[in-house]
């Protein structure tokens, strides 16, 4: 576990530095919806890039305006500062007007600062919709994606390596739904912080060891007797860009909640679907990638998004959601709404909370509403059994 | 919401308010005086309207005939649908159905009203829309959620990727109303033949979308009619176009908003042609003459609003304007990138053109004129891009002559406020002086107009402008 936390709570953590230490390429992308088996396939480690480890703004609120969400900032905070110095290259993604915005901003503020702009710097245009000339634009942007970085790179991206690397990320996709099922349990043996620890590990640590971590890892969890959901209400946590293992350990050091699924940009969502390992690769990332949809970014698909949150909460047994958005990150905070109005209406109590990302300056505001929120779910619960209602 | 304001249908207030003073000026003057005495807070604005001659009027009848189509359509059994500004009502009138423009609703709220929309923008935060979502939309959008509208039968946007707030409202629109929805979707670049392709293939599921919820099959020939109509407009633009490049101009600042509105409104539609054969007609005797189009006839100040303009009560912007003497050169709402505008010379690919010859020509011609609409046209991608919104700013600032830039939007506007900071410091590196204001266009308690105005005067004086 330990390789896990060090991962997901370092920006140059020890797994990238041993791998820079051997000489290879590290690409740093901005978005899930980036084909991170592209880069592996060639021996280039595909790393997402996150705004952990801030401790101002002072280069973030210099390039965006004031009215945008603090996570784009807090990479450019990072990316001003020399943390991302590590990159080779770095792929920025329309996820939302903010993320967009990082392509001018960062490149801007490395007409300040030297060398802060990696050598290789693409925009990779990912379009809104999946269906038909969607999907068709979208498998275009991979081919012209995997043609650049053959040129800038020197390597030569084959159908064969794709496949081998599609097959070493599914292996750690079948490990983490393992987890997934363990966390369906009644009695729960793993906390939401690791898993969530282990999920973000797995987008920036190099795959065969990740994979080969993350089987130790299994293994060990499945031979866990104890039950860390005894006496605690499950929860699920949805909503903004999350990479904060410390908004994890907000809510279960409360000692009265197991966060025992999520729904967030990282984590275990787009782990859910296996690539297929036979046929054409670049449609089966593609299909997978873009096919998934489940980011409001894919407007329109507000139902679908609802199903597969019902059906995760079902599976999850969880009493309640807990669902924030970053300040400014109006596609959650609208998301979020409509979540709530129609998962209370099925007697799903909703926690709904707007806050900032990066040094958590709102601790004891987020702390307040989290207890007020596992009171809620305590006095439901005892108002069921009263009624003798074991549900 | 507050319960008396819940007691008014929304669209039928604001269609009899705006039928009320279309008809205003139809009276002697001194009858006029005295019915400013009867609507103390929209005297401002129906008056600055009125004093601007035929084309104020007509921009008056316009948009009481906009609020009159929506307020009868279920009597003629016509469907309404949602829809934004850039987004051209050309297809829904060639389909006949009646569109719902939320941010011209707003902002025709937002300058009628003492109060503005904050009620029904308030209460779009109320059921859930985040208070950091654009007030353009919330305006009227809260009052259709609200239910004080016409029912609205389908929902139909062109902003994800352009302004993610904006798609983001009518996403949600959709389903807080269970309504159907699509997204025209435009890549981060133009001009190449992909995006051209993208363009056409996204437009052609967008007909077969507005084809299934209407009931309505698409008509080549009324479409070749609506174009033609367009053609029309379009031409007479280029002239309004081309009479904003002189110097002095005789466009008066109120013509922009008319433009543009206009164009929004109806656009492929007599109803916008009226008003532009007035608006020319009224320019060209100022061109003849050699005058200003400002009221005091003295041009002291070409300024580009490289964004969008303020709305707020009483068009105290454009009157403020003319107070100091500062010709609109222009925003980005103004332009329309037709081929034969001067500006999109300057931009090769940046343009659309109208040919009517076959279905499939008119498909290309009315896809590739969406996709020039603004904001979709130049805010899609980075900005500092071939034909993006560095670009156009500075081809619109040469050749309109422009003596600085200003860049208003409202805090919603999330893909500009993404780097409008250094797109301002490029514009400066080139010499033009270029002020960002930080008020929201259609709400005036995030800066008061006083507050704005005054921070407006200190960049003329530091900068030397004024």
């Amino acid at each position: 576990m330990t390789v896990f936390h060090d991962a997901a709570t370092r920006v140059e953590c020890d797994s990238i530095a041993r791998w820079k230490k051997d000489g290879k390429p590290v690409v740093g992308y901005t978005c899930s919806y980036t084909p991170a088996e592209i880069f592996y396939a060639v021996d280039i480690l595909p790393v997402r890039l996150r705004g952990i480890e801030t401790d101002g703004m002072e280069v973030g609120d210099s390039y965006f305006g004031p009215f945008i969400c603090s996570f784009p900032k807090c990479i450019l905070q990072l990316a001003g500062k020399g943390r991302f110095s590590f990159l080779d290259g770095a792929i920025i993604t329309p996820g939302c007007d903010g993320m967009r915005r990082l392509d001018e901003c960062w490149r801007k503020a490395g007409e300040d600062f030297e060398g802060i702009v990696p050598d290789y710097f693409y925009y990779f245009d990912v379009p809104h919709k999946s269906e038909n000339h969607g999907m068709a634009w979208y498998i275009e942007e991979i081919n012209q994606l995997i043609k650049s970085v053959e040129d800038h790179f020197n390597v030569n991206i084959t159908n064969e390596k794709l496949q081998a690397a599609i097959r070493e990320f599914n292996k750690g996709r079948r490990l983490l739904n393992e987890i997934e099922r363990l966390r369906c349990e009644k009695d729960v043996v793993v906390s939401g912080t690791d898993v969530f620890a282990a999920a973000v590990a797995g987008t920036v640590m190099p795959r065969d060891e990740y994979t080969a971590e993350l089987k130790k890892w299994v293994s060990a969890l499945k031979k866990r007797k104890t039950s860390l959901s005894e006496g605690k209400h499950r929860v699920m946590l949805v909503g903004s860009i999350s990479d904060e293992i410390d908004l994890f350990e907000l809510i279960e050091n409360t000692q009265k909640a197991l966060i025992v699924g999520e729904n967030l940009c990282f984590g275990i969502r787009y782990e859910g679907n296996e690539i297929a390992e036979d046929g054409d690769p670049i449609e089966a990332l593609a299909g997978h990638y873009l096919g998934s949809s489940v980011c409001p970014r894919m407007y329109g698909k507000y139902k679908e998004r609802l199903a597969m949150l019902k059906e995760r909460i079902g599976q999850s047994r969880a009493e309640g959601v807990i669902m924030q958005n970053i300040r400014f990150c109006d596609l959650h905070g609208a998301e979020n709404a409509l979540f709530e109005r129609d998962l209370e209406a099925m007697g799903i109590p909703c926690l709904r909370v707007e806050r900032e990302y990066g040094p958590h300056i709102d601790i004891g505001r987020m702390k307040l509403r989290i207890n007020a929120f596992l009171e809620r779910i305590e006095g439901r619960k005892k108002a069921n059994k009263g009624d003798g209602d074991e549900t | 919401m507050r319960p008396e304001i819940e007691e008014y249908h929304y669209d039928w207030l604001m269609g009899n308010t705006l039928k009320a003073s279309a008809i205003l000026p139809l009276g002697t003057k001194k009858e006029t005086e005295l019915a400013y005495r009867y609507v103390p807070y929209y005297k401002n604005v129906v008056k600055s309207f009125i004093d601007a001659g035929d084309p104020g009027v007509q921009t008056l009848v316009m948009l009481a005939k906009y609020y009159e189509n929506i307020l009868t359509a279920k009597a003629r059994g016509k469907k309404i649908a949602a829809t934004t500004f850039c987004n051209s009502p050309v297809i829904l009138y060639a389909m006949d159905i009646v569109p719902v423009t939320f941010e011209i609703l707003t902002a025709v709220g937002a300058m009628v009203w003492k109060r503005g929309m904050f009620d029904y923008m308030d209460f779009c935060c109320e059921v859930g829309m985040p208070e950091t979502s654009c007030s353009s939309q919330r305006g009227a959008l809260g009052a259709v959620l609200a239910g004080l509208c016409e029912q609205i039968d389908m929902i139909i946007c062109d902003t994800p990727g352009v302004c993610d707030t904006n798609a983001n409202a009518f996403a949600f629109a959709s389903a807080y109303m269970d309504k159907p929805f699509f997204q025209l979707n435009y890549p981060s670049s133009i001009g190449d033949n992909r995006s051209q392709q993208y363009h056409i293939d996204d437009y052609k599921e967008m007909i077969k979308f507005a084809e299934q919820h209407s009931g309505n099959k698409l008509d080549y020939d009324r479409l070749a009619q609506v174009l033609a109509e367009v053609d029309k407009q379009d031409a007479m633009i280029a002239d309004l176009e081309d009479m904003l490049m002189l110097k002095p101009t005789p466009v008066p600042p109120l013509f922009n908003l008319a433009l543009y509105a206009g164009r929004f409104c109806f656009s492929g539609h007599p109803q916008y042609t009226t008003l532009l054969e007035s608006m020319v007609a009224s320019a060209k005797q100022n061109a003849e003459a050699g005058i200003s189009g400002l009221k005091n006839r003295e041009e002291k100040l070409r300024v580009f609003m490289c964004y969008i303009d303020h709305y707020t009560v009483d068009v105290n912007f454009y009157n403020y304007l003319e107070e100091r003497g500062i010709v609109h050169v222009g925003s980005i709402l103004t332009r329309n990138f037709r081929d034969n505008t001067p500006y999109a010379k300057e931009m090769p690919g940046s343009t659309y053109g109208v040919d009517t010859s076959t279905p499939e020509a008119m498909l290309d011609t009315i896809a590739q004129m969406n996709a020039r609409l603004p904001m979709v046209r130049s805010i899609r991608g980075p900005y500092d891009k071939k034909g993006m919104w560095l670009e156009e700013s500075l081809v619109c600032a040469k050749m309109y002559q422009a003596d600085c830039l200003i860049y208003n939007g409202t805090p919603g506007c999330r893909n500009t406020w993404g780097m409008v900071k250094p797109f301002a410091r490029d514009i400066e590196k080139h010499g033009y002086p270029c002020h960002i204001m930080y008020d929201d266009a259609f709400d005036d308690r995030v800066e008061s107009w006083e507050a704005t105005r005054e921070r407006l005067d200190e960049f003329f004086k530091i900068r030397g402008l004024l």
